[in-house]
């Protein structure tokens, strides 16, 4: 009895260990093997032969790639935080049936897939599109300007794109949120700036940073903003993957990049978490444990 | 975090990796080719077959050619656009045929270049004359013979074009060369190809290499050129197919693109001009993967798609240069200006001295080295 008690976690895990063996780590095995392989397609094929030096190659000549997606991703996530944040705190205060109204509206783009919202973008940004016109008007654009094909519009995209994932748990911290908290700061003289800062925004630290990582880490790694929305220069680090993949048909090195990317992007998100500390990231619970 | 615990996320890290190095090992290391080249095998086309093509190369609505194969043969027909670019395609499918699998496509539709290399590795079912007789009867005698597939044992001409320049005659009607392309007033609103051997041998010619014999220095020269343009913001993008999108919005006034494409453009005042200096032809080309499911539809494809009535309402529609003979006789009683197009019939004058989607010279591992000096470019 006490055995199978022991063991009852362990089945309720297994469902979860068996996808993540089946589609997570059974890939990433095939993926270090194609990493230390060398060949080529057109002559005889790739061969296993513990080909380190694809790791360092394919660092070189792609950071201009790399450092674009850190400040692509990074700035969108910083707009999408921005933005989320009052318009999570808004949706909050509302009642009820507002609340469930407005999440919805949130969520409502989702039911259009991806691509074609984004390609949506593309149409409304055209260069003779009424926007464009009337941003020219107003003098936000030059009048030779354009948004399409830059940096502002592969940013914009990723930040549109990612912004649900930050609002819903950021939105779900402040939910929880004890209004009492905040009154009784008030009532120990704080003002609204020192009650914000002093208990809101440390009490719904979880959210956001959930919200950053659910944000920056699929924009890191994204490439159809930068194919749809951007033009030349306005490659990220994920069209150069592709290109190795399916247009240069290197694998081998096509693999390396992608596996030096995901330590990287592990790497950023320890020493985030840590500056954020486990406690913001994991909420209370995990200090009660 | 207690030392037990950290001795837990260590063991659990190394069964991890002990377990992904096991899979890896088991998974066998890739090998080359499908084997044995097969024969296509023929006889009475019936039940389904899906077919793979470019964008714009067929008339896919419900009075279509498409739906008439569908209508006369009887064979369910499942005719998709996937095909958007050679490299982006075959790069997509690769793994599959490498395993002998064609994604249950029986025919797609590749430029010459491709399917040479496509055949070269495997990838392709040889196809059996017999099989094909209505093709034989009807193909116009100067694609009997294609420097890629002599004797024609593997692929049979779909359609083919020129690569030039779609200029919007409204807004920039002085664009008649390469060299007009990259007038910095235009800066931005030009795109280019990112097919390298349409692109590449274009800029050469401009540069004034020669189109029948390019050396290595002359396509590094040319890559040098456009990563200037693309530095300098005069490229706006590096397009597939989806050139035409840019066009029809008009986001680009002027494009590198295929002659035959105007039914995507969609627009009157966007015309296809031959550059002044410089000229590049291709030919796409039918083929029949390793693992294709309903072979015989595939040939009877082929076969429908050479009857000269058929390719006839096919050059109509799509408006490239036919492999079928009969087809000029057709259109000229349904519709003169057709059968006097160039771009559809274009007399050997009007494609004397072009390229013809060349490779970079050199073995597969120099062509790699141009290649991805290109896609640096492409991706920069």
């Amino acid at each position: 009895m006490t055995i199978r008690r022991r063991l009852i976690p362990y089945w309720l895990l297994a469902p979860g260990a068996l996808w993540l063996l089946l589609f997570f780590v059974i890939p990433m095995g095939f993926m270090a093997q194609q990493a230390l392989e060398s060949g080529s397609l057109l002559t005889g094929g790739f061969t296993f032969t513990w080909e380190w030096s694809n790791f360092p190659d394919s660092l070189s000549g792609n950071s201009e790639q790399i450092v674009r997606s850190f400040y692509y991703a990074g700035a969108a996530t910083i707009l999408a935080l921005l933005i989320s944040y009052p318009l999570a705190y808004a949706i909050a205060q509302q009642s009820s049936r507002w609340r469930l109204l407005l999440l919805f509206a949130v969520i409502a783009p989702f039911f259009t897939t991806y691509l074609i919202r984004t390609i949506a973008w593309k149409t409304i940004l055209a260069d003779q599109s009424p926007v464009i016109d009337v941003l020219q008007y107003v003098h936000l654009l030059p009048d030779d300007g354009r948004v399409l094909a830059t940096s502002g519009a592969v940013i914009a995209g990723l930040t549109y794109n990612f912004l649900p994932f930050m609002i819903l748990p950021i939105y779900a911290s402040i939910e929880r949120l004890d209004l009492r908290l905040i009154e009784a700061a008030r009532d120990l003289y704080a003002s609204s700036t020192q009650a914000f800062l002093r208990v809101t925004l440390p009490m719904t630290a979880p959210g956001i940073v959930a919200g950053v990582l659910l944000t920056f880490i699929p924009a890191f790694g994204d490439y159809v903003n930068a194919t749809i929305l951007g033009g030349t220069h306005q490659n990220m680090i994920g069209n150069k993957i592709q290109s190795l993949f399916l247009v240069e048909r290197d694998y081998p090195e096509a693999a390396a990049l992608s596996f030096l990317m995901m330590a990287l992007i592990l790497a950023v998100v320890v020493v985030y978490i840590r500056l954020a500390g486990t406690e913001a990231f994991m909420g209370e619970e995990e200090k009660r444990a | 975090m207690t030392t037990s615990q950290r001795l837990r996320i260590l063991v659990a890290t190394a069964l991890t990796l002990a377990a992904a190095v096991l899979v890896a090992a088991c998974g066998g290391d890739s090998g080359n080719g499908g084997g044995e080249v097969q024969v296509a095998q023929g006889g009475k086309p019936s039940g389904e077959v899906t077919i793979s093509n470019w964008p714009g190369y067929i008339d896919p609505g419900k009075d279509g050619t498409a739906a008439e194969f569908e209508k006369t043969y009887g064979v369910d027909t499942t005719y998709i656009e996937d095909v958007t670019g050679n490299t982006q395609f075959f790069g997509k499918l690769q793994p599959q045929l490498e395993r002998g699998d064609s994604g249950g496509r029986s025919l797609f539709v590749v430029t010459n270049w491709l399917a040479k290399q496509m055949y070269d590795l495997g990838y392709l079912e040889q196809i059996d004359h017999a099989d094909l007789k209505t093709v034989f009867q009807n193909i116009n005698p100067q694609f009997v013979d294609d420097e890629t597939d002599p004797g024609r044992k593997f692929s049979i001409p779909w359609q083919g074009g020129l690569t030039g320049i779609w200029v919007n005659t409204s807004e920039a009607p002085e664009i008649r060369s390469l060299k007009d392309l990259f007038d910095p007033k235009y800066k931005g609103r030009i795109t280019v190809l990112d097919e390298m051997r349409d692109t590449v041998p274009l800029i050469m010619q401009m540069q004034g290499a020669d189109p029948q014999n390019f050396t290595t220095e002359d396509w590094e020269k040319a890559i040098d050129f456009l990563k200037q343009q693309a530095d300098s913001g005069q490229i706006r993008r590096f397009t597939d197919n989806s050139y035409t999108e840019d066009l029809t919005s008009g986001n680009a006034i002027a494009s590198i693109g295929w002659s035959g494409d105007a039914s995507l453009i969609g627009r009157d005042d966007v015309e296809w001009r031959k550059p002044t200096d410089g000229c590049d032809t291709f030919f796409d080309q039918m083929v029949i993967p390793v693992g294709a499911p309903n072979t015989a539809a595939a040939l009877a494809f082929m076969n429908f798609v050479y009857r000269p009535e058929v390719q006839a309402d096919i050059a109509a529609y799509v408006n490239y240069v036919t492999p079928v003979d009969g087809v000029k006789e057709i259109l000229a009683k349904k519709d003169p200006e057709l059968a006097n197009d160039p771009l559809i019939f274009p007399p050997p004058s009007f494609t004397r001295g072009c390229s013809e989607d060349p490779n970079p010279p050199g073995d597969a591992e120099e062509q790699q080295k141009i290649t991805e000096q290109f896609q640096d470019v492409v991706t920069g």
